[in-house]
């Protein structure tokens, strides 16, 4: 099931119907119902995974919650500081114990699962197993939205553990949490104060919320299928099977709407999760900021899948960094290089979050070098960061907007660059790719056969037209202007004009299926 | 302590001293790379140990509220 889909729509429209009709203690049941059948009967979900994790993490947070009670008490009880020194390192040893053990479980569970899809075929060629990897094993073997409840779950027992929530005693609660069915699959990565905060409080029907949680859904349905679904048609022809016969000038137009088809479908899903959410009058986080205004790599990471980036800032990053590990390499560091010395722990840290954010999105070699491509240029540039205003000076730059417009297309290309990398199907093919567009461009040969791709020249000239639709609305975002308000403020016939219009695009000229059903969402694979 | 920790943050950011907002990570003023290195020049200078569920967002949201945490962190040391 789908986010577009006719059985993701009743059981939308069910939920909601009884999401407003039950007492407001109880909107959570309806929610906690609507995900687990969203899981199980929508997806095909085979939940042991999901519940074994939210065991755990329940466990945890308990114990947690517990042992800081009990140092609390501990600690009134001694009067001496380095008793209460000793008493609390003791208390936070023992903690740390159990935070390790959860972490190794529950990652090595997601590894687990990540690698055995992967290696399965592999131990069957080699006589190892006779077991089929049926549509039901690999349910079994590879859970649905392990990748986002897992990290979701760590993030909670750190939480608990930093004493930035107060642990879930209700199990099925912190259940919903972990498994609440708009960002289940894909996310965006919630933080537990945040959005029990958002569960718990009471909810009351509005016109004003509904609507703009369903002008929210079309224009992410909008994004995936006119925009997303048009550009796969083009970008498969040319990457799929490991062909590298294109020329470089083809590859190019298919890299650059890769980069386009790659944010409109998973901005479009979040666009959609947070429409469905606020329909619920439950505010997820915002996953992206029109990163492709960004003037820099780091700015870039900043505004796409923001709440990964941030999970993994401050669930990997300072953790390492603030680790007795960490503090051990940065003191060393600065005794022998007491200039770059202070950078060492940034660019350890840095480097161990982009190879995980690589291994995360992926489990071949090319998602590792994609990582290493952007942890190696994060660093180079965020340690050079103070010589960049000498050289704009000795250089005599200006900072406007054509400057502003340079940086953006350094950003792009930079992006592009990395976006060979996993589009290509092995890396064999990536390498040719980059050679086809350095040495093997053909220009002329590119123009006269870029629609024999899978894309006529009306449906190129659609894409022209709705991305410019689309750029329109990001400016006007970027200028801090809140398009959906001014939307629904407009004269009665152009709010409906423009929301019929789209519609009418969505119906005609989105790509769907024999049953108006979708193509599955990108970022679902990760 | 206060002209201690500004000089740190001209060191190493200087927008930050600047800024009025509310939120500095979010907004780009400081990124993470910064907020490591200007955690281990607090740690140095006061001689503090600044554990990783200090370092949150809002304790770095403006530069006030860094001076807070380092004056809370003194507190306690």
């Amino acid at each position: 099931m789908q986010l577009i889909s006719s059985g993701f729509v009743i059981l939308w429209i069910i939920s909601f119907a009884l999401y407003y009709l039950v007492p407001v203690k109880r909107q959570w049941i309806i929610l906690a119902v609507a995900s687990a059948v969203f899981y199980v009967i929508g997806m095909g979900g085979v939940p042991l995974g999901l519940l074994f994790t939210g065991a755990g993490a329940y466990a945890c947070g308990i114990y947690l919650q517990q042992s800081l009670a009990a140092q609390g008490r501990a600690l009134s009880e001694c009067a001496e500081k380095e008793k209460k020194k000793m008493v609390k390192q003791g208390f936070e040893r023992r903690r740390k114990r159990v935070q390790i053990l959860y972490f190794v479980c529950s990652l090595g569970i997601l590894l687990f699962t990540k690698y055995t899809v992967a290696v399965w075929p592999f131990l069957q060629e080699a006589g190892l197993t006779t077991l089929g990897m049926d549509a039901f094993f690999s349910r079994v073997v590879m859970p649905l939205g392990i990748s986002f409840y897992t990290l979701t779950a760590i993030g909670y027992v750190v939480d608990v553990g930093r004493e930035q929530c107060e642990a879930q005693k209700n199990f099925l609660q912190l259940l919903l949490f972990l498994s609440y069915f708009p960002a289940i699959t894909q996310g965006p990565f919630n933080r537990y104060a945040k959005l029990q905060g958002e569960l718990e409080r009471p909810h009351v029907f509005t016109y004003e919320r509904m609507f703009f949680g369903v002008q929210r859904f079309v224009w992410g349905a909008f994004k995936k299928l006119v925009i997303a679904d048009r550009i796969n048609l083009f970008v498969g022809n040319v990457f799929d099977g490991g062909e590298t016969a294109a020329p470089g000038s083809i590859y190019a137009v298919a890299v650059v709407l890769y980069m386009l088809q790659l944010y409109a479908d998973f901005s479009g899903y979040m666009d959609m999760a947070l429409g469905v959410s606020e329909t619920f009058d439950i505010m997820l986080p915002e996953n992206f900021r029109r990163p492709y205004f960004s003037r820099s790599v780091a700015e870039f990471w900043r505004r796409w899948h923001i709440t990964l980036g941030t999970w993994f800032k401050d669930y990997v990053m300072f953790s390492f960094v603030m680790s007795g590990a960490g503090r051990k390499i940065g003191k060393n560091a600065k005794k022998r290089w007491p200039k770059l010395g202070k950078h060492v722990t940034g660019i350890v840290g840095t480097m161990l979050v982009w190879l995980l954010t690589g291994a995360w999105h992926g489990r071949t070699v090319s998602y590792l070098l994609w990582g290493l491509y952007y942890g190696v240029i994060m660093c180079v540039s965020l340690v050079l960061e103070p010589q960049y205003g000498q050289w704009k000076e000795k250089l005599h730059i200006k900072e406007g907007k054509l400057f502003a417009l340079f940086c953006m297309a350094r950003t792009w290309v930079i992006v592009f660059l990395a976006d060979v990398l996993i589009r290509s199907e092995t890396l064999v093919q990536a390498g040719a790719v980059y050679r086809a567009l350095l040495l093997d461009f053909r220009l002329g040969e590119g123009i006269l056969t870029v629609t024999d791709y899978g894309l006529s020249l009306y449906g190129f000239l659609l894409l022209f037209g709705v991305c410019l639709l689309w750029l329109a609305v990001s400016v006007l975002e970027e200028r801090g202007k809140d398009v959906r308000r001014a939307l629904a403020s407009c004269p009665m016939p152009l709010r409906w004009g423009c929301y019929y219009g789209v519609a009418l695009i969505l119906l005609i000229t989105g790509i769907y299926g024999g049953s108006y059903d979708t193509a599955a969402f990108l970022y679902q694979s990760f | 302590m206060e002209e201690k920790v500004l000089e740190i943050l001209e060191e190493y950011c200087e927008e930050a001293l600047d800024y009025v907002g509310e939120n500095m990570m979010e907004e780009g003023v400081i990124d993470s790379f910064t907020v490591i290195n200007i955690v281990s020049e607090l740690e140095d200078v006061f001689d503090i140990e600044i554990d990783a569920k200090y370092v949150v967002a809002d304790n770095f949201r403006n530069k006030e509220a860094i001076m807070e945490l380092v004056r809370r962190l003194l507190e306690e040391a």
